[in-house]
C-alpha cells in the first residue's frame, strides 16, 4: 500500500494532470474553426468585453488581496498560542506563510477563473461554428471548453493545498489558501451576478418589452453586455464559487483529522491526508467521466451531460471504496463520503424538479399567469418556499448519516461531516465542466443569431442551450448544498480550533450573548441579498437609461443602418458591478470579525449558526424561485397558455425579471456568503479566543 | 441619385402617404426609424404610383415630396388620412407589407383565388377603417359580404381589410377547446361570444370594441382580407415552415412578441 505521507504527492501530480488536461483541451478548442468573419466579429464583441471587466476585477482583487495579506501576515506574525500574555513572541515566518497561502488562494481561484473566462470566450463562437455541421460536433467544442474550467479548478486546488501541506504540515496554514480562494470567489461571484443581471434585465426590458426585437438581435446596445454577462456570471463566478467550497470542505475536513486525532501522530497524518486522497480520486473519477460524455448524433445533450454526472459519481464511489478498503480506513468514512456524494447529486436533481419545464411547479405557475403577475410572483415564490425542504431533508440526512455512522465505527463524527462534505464536492470537476458548458452555448445562440446564421444554425444551438439551463439549475442546487455542508465542517473546525486554545465553546440559547450573535447572523445574508438586488437595480436603471438613449438619439440603430454602442453598456456594467462590491465584502469580512472581538467567540459561533440558517434557506430559495419563474415564462413562450404576446406571458416577463437578480447574483452569492465569514472566523479563531471584549 | 416617388396605403393609422423610400426602407422607417417615438407595428399596400383621384390631392403630396436639405430621401408626406380605403381602387394595390414593431419587413402578394371556407366558427380582426375584433360564424367571403355588400345590414362599410385569426379548437369546441398558444385577451368572454353565435340568430358578434388595430402576426390563420363594394382581394399567409425558411428574421420577430 501507498504510504500514506506519499498522498501528497500522487494529489499534486494529480492535480498537474488535470491542469495539464485543461491546458490541452484549451488547445484543442483553440485549434477549431473560429468561423466566419462576421462571427469572428461579433465574438471579438464578447471576448472584449469580457476581458475588459475581468481586467478591471482583478485590479480590484489584487488590491484587495495586497491588503489583506498585509493584515494576515501582521496578525498571525504573533504567536498565537500566547496572544493576550505577556509570553507572547514574535513569529514572522508562520505570518508570512499564512498571508502567502492566502495570496496563492487568491491567484489559483483568478488563474483558473481567467483560463475558464478565456475558452469561453473562444469556445462560443467555434461552437456556433461547428453547429453548422452537427450538433454533436458543437457539443463536443462547448463541453470540452467547459472541462477547462472544471479540471483547471480542482487542479489549481489540489496543487495549492498538496503544496503547502507538503511544505509547512500544517492544515490551518492551508486555511490561509482556502480563506484566499474564498474571498476572490465571494467578489467574483457578487460582481458576476450584479454585471450578468444588470445587462440582461437592461437589455430585455428596452429590447424586448419597450421596443419588440426578439433576443440576441444585434441591435440591441445591451446585447453584448448580456452576453458578456453569461460568461462573467456563469462561468468565472460561479466556478470560483464550487472552488472556494471545494478547498473549504478539504481543508475543514483536514484541520478536524489533525484536531480530533492529535494524540496519535499516525492517525492523525492519515485522517489529515484523508480528505486529500478522496478530492484526488475526484479528479481521476472527473477524468474518466468528462472522457465518457458524448453525443452521438440526433442524441440529447441533457441526457449526455447527466450521465457523465452518474458515471462520475459511479467511478468515484467504486474509487472511494478501494480506497477505504485497501488503505485501512474505518468503513464509516466510506459511508459518510458517499451519503455526502449521493445527496449532492440528488439534491442537484431535486433543484431541476423545481425549475424544470418537465414538473408541476413550473407548468402550475405558467398555468395561473393568466391571472396576472401578483399571481405568478405568489406561485413562484411559494414553490420556491416548498423547494427549500427537500433540499434541507437532505442536507440534514448527509448530516446525521454521516456523523452517526462515522460514530459507529469509533471516529468522532464530526469528522465525518466533514469527510461527507468532500465526498459531495469530491465530482466538482466533472459538476463545472457541464456548468461551464452553459453560458458557452448560450453565447453561441447569441453569436448564431447576429452573425446571422441560418435557422437551422440556431434550431441547433437552441437544443444545446436548453440543456445547458438544466445543468445550471443542478449546479446551483449542488452548489448550495456543497457549501451548506461545508461550512457545518467548518463550524466544527471553527470550534476545534477555539476548543484548542482552552475554551470550551458552549453556544447555548439561553446565553444572552450568543443569542445576539445568533440574530445577527440571521439578518446578515437578507442584508447582503439586498445590498447585491439593489445594485442590480440600481446599474440596470443607469443601462436601460442608455439603451434607450441610444434608441431615441440613433434611429439608425433599429433601422440597422449603424450600430449600437455596444462598449458603453459594456463599460456601465463591469463599473457598476465593480463600484457595488464595496459593502457586500465589508459584510463578509468585517462583520464576523467585529462580532467575534466585541461579543466573544461563543457570540461568533452563534453568528456563524444563525448566518448558515439564514443563509442556505434563502441561497435555496432564490436560486430555485428565480429558475422557476424563469422557466415558466419560457414554457409560456413555447406556446402554452397563450404563448408569447399574451396576458400570462407579460406575467411571466415580470415573474422573470423579479427572479433574475434572485438565481444569479444573490441566491448564488450567498453561499459564497457563508463560507467566507465561516473560514474568516475559523481563521481568525486563535486571536479571537485570545482578545475579545467580552468575557 | 433620383429616387422614385412610391405612394403608400397605411391601415395603422388609414392613411395615403408619399415616400420616397422602397417599400422595405419605408417599413423600417415607419414602425421602428423615427426619433418621435412614433414606433409600433405597421401595415401598408404599395399603391401604384401613377395612382389618382379626385378625393386626393395626390399631385400637391408627390411635389412636396423632395429630399432633404443633407440630400437624404423624403420618408414621408401624409395626403390623406381620412377614408382612405374606401377611395382606392382594389386594382391600383401592389403588393401588401406586415411590418412588425421593431422593423422586419414582410411582403404578401395577392392570390388570384379567395379561400374555400374552412368549418366551425371564424375570428376576425378588422384593421380598417375601423378595428373591433369580431367572431362570426361566417367564413371570410361571407363574412366581407355581410360587411360590405348587405345593403340591408346596420353597420355597413363602404371597404374593409380583416385579417382572419385563429381559433385553435375554440372554432369547433367554444366551451372545452384548449387555447393553446392563442394570446388572446380575456380568453373566457371570448368563448362566450363564440357559444353566443350558436344559441342566438347572429352571424357576427364584437368580442372587443377596443381593440387596437395591432395583433399578433402569429395568430393570423388564412391570411388578409380587403375588399370593397366591387372586389375582394386575398393575401395568403406564409405557413410557419416557409416562414421560418425563407424569412427568419421576420418570422423571429413576429413570433417573440
Amino acid at each position: 500500500m501507498i504510504a500514506t505521507q506519499a498522498w501528497a504527492v500522487i494529489a499534486l501530480f494529480a492535480g498537474f494532470v488535470a491542469v495539464g488536461v485543461a491546458l490541452w483541451l484549451y488547445r484543442w478548442v483553440h485549434q477549431q474553426d473560429p468561423g466566419s468573419e462576421r462571427a469572428q466579429e461579433v465574438a471579438s464583441w464578447i471576448r472584449e468585453g469580457a476581458r475588459t471587466y475581468l481586467g478591471r476585477l482583478y485590479v480590484v482583487l489584487t488590491l484587495m488581496a495586497a491588503g489583506m495579506g498585509f493584515i494576515i501576515a501582521m496578525v498571525f506574525a504573533f504567536d498565537i498560542e500566547h496572544l493576550g500574555t505577556e509570553a507572547v513572541r514574535i513569529a514572522p515566518a508562520r505570518g508570512l506563510a499564512m498571508a502567502l497561502a492566502f495570496l496563492a488562494g487568491a491567484l489559483c481561484s483568478a488563474i483558473a477563473g481567467y483560463m475558464g473566462m478565456t475558452i469561453a470566450v473562444e469556445a462560443n463562437v467555434r461552437s456556433a461554428t461547428a453547429a453548422q455541421e452537427s450538433l454533436s460536433g458543437a457539443f463536443k467544442v462547448a463541453f470540452y471548453a467547459g472541462s477547462v474550467m472544471g479540471l483547471a479548478m480542482v487542479g489549481l486546488a489540489i496543487i495549492g493545498m498538496s503544496t503547502i501541506y507538503l511544505l509547512t504540515g500544517d492544515p490551518e496554514i492551508i486555511l490561509g489558501f482556502s480563506f484566499g480562494a474564498s474571498a476572490l470567489a465571494l467578489l467574483a461571484k457578487a460582481g458576476g451576478g450584479i454585471y450578468t443581471k444588470t445587462a440582461d434585465i437592461a437589455a430585455d426590458l428596452v429590447g424586448k418589452i419597450e421596443i419588440g426585437i426578439p433576443e440576441d438581435d444585434p441591435r440591441n446596445p445591451a446585447v453584448v453586455a448580456d452576453n458578456v454577462g453569461d460568461n462573467v456570471g456563469d462561468v468565472a463566478g460561479m466556478g470560483a464559487d464550487v472552488f472556494d467550497s471545494y478547498v473549504a470542505s478539504t481543508v475543514a475536513a483536514m484541520l478536524l483529522g489533525a484536531s480530533i486525532f492529535a494524540a496519535d501522530p499516525v492517525l492523525q497524518l492519515r485522517h489529515v491526508l484523508f480528505p486529500l486522497m478522496l478530492s484526488t480520486l475526484g479528479i481521476v473519477a472527473s477524468l474518466i467521466g468528462i472522457r465518457l460524455v458524448r453525443v452521438e448524433k440526433g442524441g440529447r445533450p441533457g441526457r449526455a451531460l447527466n450521465s457523465g454526472t452518474i458515471f462520475t459519481t459511479a467511478i468515484f464511489a467504486a474509487l472511494a471504496t478501494a480506497l477505504v478498503l485497501l488503505g485501512g480506513y474505518s468503513l464509516g468514512l466510506l459511508w459518510a463520503t458517499l451519503a455526502g456524494l449521493v445527496t449532492g447529486v440528488v439534491i442537484g436533481f431535486t433543484s431541476d424538479y423545481y425549475t424544470s419545464a418537465r414538473f408541476r411547479p413550473v407548468v402550475e405557475t405558467a398555468r395561473v399567469s393568466g391571472s396576472g403577475a401578483a399571481i405568478n410572483i405568489i406561485t413562484g415564490f411559494s414553490y420556491g418556499l416548498v423547494s427549500i425542504v427537500p433540499s434541507i431533508v437532505g442536507i440534514v440526512m448527509a448530516t446525521l448519516l454521516s456523523y452517526y455512522l462515522t460514530d459507529v465505527y469509533g471516529i468522532s463524527g464530526i469528522y465525518g461531516v466533514g469527510i461527507s462534505a468532500v465526498g459531495m464536492l469530491s465530482i466538482s470537476g466533472m459538476i463545472v465542466s457541464s456548468d461551464a458548458y452553459g453560458p458557452i452555448v448560450d453565447n453561441a445562440r447569441g453569436i448564431a443569431e447576429m452573425a446571422g446564421m441560418s435557422q437551422e444554425v440556431i434550431d441547433t444551438t437552441d437544443v444545446l442551450d436548453a440543456a445547458g439551463n438544466t445543468a445550471k439549475a443542478i449546479t446551483k442546487g449542488f452548489a448550495i448544498s456543497a457549501a451548506a455542508l461545508t461550512v457545518l465542517a467548518l463550524f466544527a473546525a471553527y470550534a476545534e480550533v477555539v476548543g484548542a486554545r482552552g475554551i470550551a465553546l458552549v453556544i447555548s440559547l439561553r446565553d444572552p450573548v450568543v443569542v445576539a450573535g445568533v440574530l445577527l447572523g440571521a439578518v446578515t445574508p437578507p442584508l447582503f441579498s439586498a445590498l447585491t438586488m439593489l445594485s442590480v437595480t440600481h446599474n440596470a436603471f443607469d443601462m436601460i437609461e442608455e439603451v434607450r438613449r441610444q434608441f431615441e438619439e440613433r434611429p439608425g440603430i433599429l433601422a440597422g443602418t449603424e450600430p449600437p454602442d455596444y462598449a458603453a453598456c459594456v463599460g456601465l456594467a463591469a463599473r457598476g458591478a465593480l463600484a457595488s462590491l464595496v459593502w457586500p465584502a465589508f459584510l463578509a469580512v468585517a462583520l464576523p470579525l467585529l462580532v467575534g472581538f466585541v461579543l466573544g467567540p461563543e457570540a461568533l459561533g452563534g453568528f456563524l449558526g444563525g448566518s448558515i440558517f439564514t443563509g442556505v434557506i434563502f441561497a435555496l430559495l432564490m436560486s430555485n424561485a428565480g429558475g422557476l419563474w424563469d422557466n415558466a415564462k419560457k414554457y409560456i413562450e413555447a406556446g402554452r397558455f397563450g404563448g408569447p404576446g399574451s396576458d400570462a406571458h407579460k406575467a411571466g416577463v415580470v415573474g422573470d425579471t423579479v427572479g433574475d437578480p434572485f438565481k444569479d447574483t444573490a441566491g448564488p452569492s450567498l453561499n459564497t456568503l457563508i463560507t467566507v465569514m465561516s473560514l474568516v472566523s475559523s481563521l481568525f479563531a486563535p486571536v479571537i479566543a485570545a482578545l475579545h471584549l467580552f468575557r | 441619385m433620383s429616387r422614385d416617388i412610391h405612394l403608400y396605403l397605411s391601415l395603422i393609422p388609414e392613411a395615403l402617404i408619399a415616400s420616397m423610400l422602397t417599400p422595405e426602407e419605408f417599413g423600417v422607417y415607419y414602425a421602428a426609424g423615427t426619433a418621435k417615438k412614433a414606433r409600433g407595428q405597421a401595415v401598408f399596400f404599395e399603391v401604384d404610383p401613377d395612382f389618382r383621384h379626385d378625393y386626393f390631392r395626390i399631385e400637391e403630396g408627390i411635389q412636396r415630396c423632395v429630399p432633404h436639405e443633407d440630400g437624404s430621401p423624403k420618408a414621408s408626406i401624409y395626403i390623406s388620412v381620412y377614408r382612405v380605403l374606401e377611395h382606392v381602387p382594389l386594382s391600383e394595390l401592389g403588393e401588401l407589407y406586415l411590418v412588425t414593431a421593431d422593423g422586419r419587413v414582410l411582403g404578401l402578394d395577392a392570390s388570384e383565388t379567395v379561400p374555400e371556407s374552412t368549418r366551425g366558427l371564424h375570428l376576425y380582426q378588422e384593421i380598417a377603417p375601423v378595428h373591433p375584433m369580431v367572431v362570426s360564424s361566417l367564413g371570410p367571403t361571407a363574412f366581407y359580404e355581410l360587411i360590405v355588400k348587405n345593403p340591408n345590414i346596420l353597420l355597413r362599410l363602404p371597404a374593409i381589410c380583416f385579417a382572419e385569426l385563429r381559433l385553435g379548437d375554440l372554432a369547433e369546441d367554444p366551451e372545452e377547446g384548449n387555447v393553446g398558444d392563442l394570446p388572446y385577451s380575456r380568453v373566457e368572454h371570448l368563448r362566450q361570444c363564440l357559444v353566443a353565435l350558436s344559441t342566438k340568430t347572429v352571424d357576427a358578434k364584437m368580442v372587443n370594441r377596443t381593440a387596437p388595430a395591432t395583433f399578433s402576426y402569429r395568430t393570423i390563420k388564412s391570411g388578409i382580407y380587403v375588399g370593397n363594394e366591387s372586389d375582394l382581394l386575398f393575401f395568403p399567409f406564409p405557413t410557419v415552415e416557409e416562414l421560418r425558411a425563407d424569412h427568419y428574421r421576420w418570422f423571429r420577430s413576429a413570433w417573440s412578441t
